[in-house]
């Protein structure tokens, strides 16, 4: 072994683990600020099956292929799916997660903004998975 | 070191006290919904400005080092090792 | 033992060797030919992307089995053989013993790989090589999957067997004049990842044996109709996978301990503190697994626990990354082909680190999961770290092997071309992640920045097929018609080729076995 550490690479290491606790500390706050769900958001039920996306409003209105919702409400996905893991993303707002056989797995957000908007699968789900798609519809509230 | 981690602490609390003021007072009404947007992309554009700032003085490092201790810089000297080949 | 092309041994007399020597040399051929293999298919795979529609590949299906075998291939029939091939070499001579531990097994453990690797090539599977369940147990084409699953089991058996020689070589046969801690770092690189496999590699190989019944509708393990859980698969998997990265990395971190130091004609910074960071490496590196799960549907606590897991590895590695520099630090360095590789490799190892911190925050794993950033993220280690390193091990160590020198000047445009060729196509694709563009698909719809981005990739990947066929042809000619190379100091460096610990070969002087 080579005799007593150097102060220099003592600091270096200080430096290193001061910022890796600003990542973690940053980290932490964002996703706890992300992950607090609106008490009145309305539900969503996202399918995912082998290729495509279906969804559920509250009211029962069924959709597939397609998700109309109205900008500047707050919105809840339950997601699951029928076969395989796909996972339910629209980029363009950040949301993403998984989509598992046998569990549901919840994420909130709240459309800012009007448009068009793709939704995609992320997870390999077989031969069509490069084509999973559907659209997000955003419409001005009334 | 203890002190240098202790800063380290020291200013990320001072970097998360404001944030947590900002989620205390989030709304839960219209309007008012925080925007998963913002928050994330504004977290990895802090974090990419960590990242940037210190790959530049790595790279830089790493830069400069190859340059100045290669064996045809002029200023290049032997090593105190070289004399008995033993390294 | 070594490649004498002039005069060759009778092949079955290399084929059926115990020694330590003849049995690295054909660890490194099978993980080199396997190199050229999977880089061949990731080539195909980048011409198919170059546009959106089709291009060369005529079907999504296919497509999905070449990425399937393309990972699977690097990973386990390159990069984990290549390291079995200088700690075969080394190993040894490193802990002045006359031979592996168990020299029997050691060959045992070599020739399951050639079978596990044509189980694999001649199945093909499309589930990624992940093979995450339920796709792999009620939607992957058989025997395709079936064959991956027996060949991946062979090949985790010749990992444990593998590993359990090194480490009962370097913990019991080592001289005992030579205590543990003045052992050479690269020995530490061997007795690290070799822990580190016996402890998680049997993890996998259960989950291995799991998926089978499942396929075989025996048991419903990952199966929710029948009471599993899919996700259980992936912790298992992952708690193999993760420390699996670091079994990657750790030798071709300790192929630069040997370089580093030697080309700059100066020891190495601080030899304990490169202990110190493999067997922190090492004990931390088993805390973070499930930070490639955070999409599943994990609370935020277990996400957060995973969180400061991955961050507690980073210390180690930016130990290793602050020895190389302070090694530079005041050398005199000569800069040859090994060295501009090692050097290249640190830097990129660098910038794959930092976007893995980023990756590591949880909240921005709902931008980058699944998508090209991930890609390129773990390219950069893959190939900017690990290929490199192991690229510049192998010219190091090609005079030791064959006698004779590989051209320098080729070495060093492999060099230029491979990491031009590297940046542009792995740090594009990280931005391509952060636009959206999934990973796995076979064609993409044509949004404007994709394609740009796409194409550079392409272009980028193709520069590096180019610098990977000129090494091809460099390792080939110098082999048979090279200059003979000074065999105690073939790089002129000043100091000895192995010192301390002189290794002969048919070679040197006084030839023969050592």
């Amino acid at each position: 072994m080579s005799g007593h550490s150097s102060w220099p690479e003592w600091v270096y290491i200080g430096v290193v683990v001061a910022l890796l606790c600003y990542v973690g500390a940053e980290a932490w706050n964002v996703e706890r600020i992300v992950e607090h769900v609106p008490a009145d958001a309305e539900i969503i039920k996202v399918t995912g099956q082998q290729w495509l996306w279906t969804f559920e409003h509250e009211d029962g209105t069924k959709e597939i292929g397609e998700l109309h919702l109205e900008q500047g409400k707050a919105y809840k996905f339950e997601i699951t799916s029928k076969d395989v893991i796909h996972s339910f993303n629209i980029h363009d707002y950040v949301v993403l997660l998984d989509a598992v056989p046998g569990r549901v797995n919840t994420v909130w957000f709240s459309p800012g903004d009007a448009g068009e908007f793709p939704i995609q699968c992320r997870e390999y789900c077989g031969l069509i998975h490069y084509n999973m798609r559907a659209t997000l519809y955003v419409e001005n509230g009334a | 070191m203890k002190a240098i981690i202790g800063i380290g602490l020291v200013l990320s609390l001072l970097i998360i006290l404001p944030s947590v003021q900002y989620v205390l007072a989030a709304g839960d009404e219209p309007g008012e919904y925080l925007d998963r947007r913002l928050e994330i992309w504004g977290l990895f554009y802090r974090l990419m400005i960590v990242a940037f700032t210190v790959g530049t003085v790595v790279s830089g490092m790493i830069v400069w080092l190859v340059l100045r201790f290669r064996e045809s810089n002029p200023k290049a000297t032997p090593t105190e090792y070289e004399a008995d080949g033993k390294w | 033992m070594v490649l004498e092309l002039h005069k060759p041994r009778p092949i079955w007399q290399i084929m059926f060797s115990t020694h330590h020597t003849d049995v690295g040399l054909l660890y490194l051929i099978t993980s080199l030919a396997f190199m050229f293999m999977g880089g061949a298919l990731a080539l195909i795979l980048r011409l198919e992307l170059f546009a959106p529609g089709t291009q060369v590949i005529a079907d999504s299906m296919t497509y999905n089995r070449i990425f399937t075998v393309h990972g699977t291939t690097l990973i386990f029939l390159f990069i984990l053989p290549s390291a079995s091939a200088f700690g075969n070499y080394l190993v040894p001579i490193m802990v002045r013993f006359k031979d592996m531990a168990y020299p029997k097994l050691n060959a045992v453990a070599f020739w399951m790989i050639p079978p596990a690797g044509a189980l694999i090539w001649l199945g093909f599977a499309d589930f990624t090589w992940y093979a995450y369940p339920t796709y792999s147990t009620i939607s992957a084409p058989g025997p395709a999957a079936d064959m991956w699953i027996f060949g991946l089991k062979i090949l985790g058996v010749s990992s444990i067997l593998g590993s359990i020689n090194f480490i009962v070589t370097i913990m019991k046969c080592k001289h005992p004049d030579l205590p543990l801690s003045k052992m050479p770092l690269l020995a530490w690189a061997y007795l690290t990842s070799s822990l580190i496999t016996v402890v998680a590699v049997p993890t996998f190989a259960a989950a291995l044996l799991m998926l089978l019944t499942d396929r075989l509708g025996a048991s419903g393990f990952f199966n929710p109709v029948m009471g599993g859980d899919p996700i259980a698969y992936q912790h298992l998997f992952w708690f193999t996978f993760h420390p699996e990265v670091y079994i990657l990395v750790i030798p071709a971190i300790g192929f630069m301990y040997e370089i580093f130091p030697r080309f700059s004609r100066k020891p190495i910074f601080s030899h304990g503190s490169g202990v110190t960071a493999f067997v922190l490496l090492a004990l931390v590196g088993f805390a973070s697994w499930a930070h490639h799960m955070y999409a599943t549907g994990m609370s935020f606590t277990e996400k957060t626990v995973f969180m400061v897991g991955t961050l507690a590895a980073v210390p180690a590695s930016a130990m290793h990354t602050f020895n190389f520099l302070a090694t530079m630090w005041g050398g005199r360095i000569k800069f040859a082909t090994p060295i501009m590789w090692a050097v290249g490799g640190i830097a990129l190892f660098f910038s794959a680190g930092a976007g893995g911190v980023v990756n590591s925050a949880m909240p921005l794993d709902f931008i980058t999961h699944d998508s090209y950033w991930v890609v390129g993220h773990f390219h950069l280690f893959v190939m900017g770290t690990i290929l490199f390193g192991t690229v510049a091990f192998v010219y190091y160590m090609f005079p030791y092997v064959t006698g004779r020198m590989y051209n320098e000047m080729w070495g060093k445009i492999h060099f230029i071309l491979a990491f031009v060729g590297t940046v542009m196509v792995f740090f594009t694709q990280h931005i391509l992640g952060l636009f959206g563009m999934p990973r796995r698909i076979y064609d993409y719809p044509p949004i404007p920045e994709w394609v740009q981005m796409n194409i550079i990739i392409t272009v980028g990947a193709m520069i590096i097929g180019i610098s990977m066929a000129i090494f091809l042809g460099n390792l080939i000619y110098s082999s048979a018609k090279g200059k003979p190379a000074n065999m105690d100091d073939p790089f002129g460096l000043g100091g000895k080729y192995y010192f301390p610990y002189q290794a002969k070969t048919p070679h040197t002087e006084g030839g023969g076995y050592h």
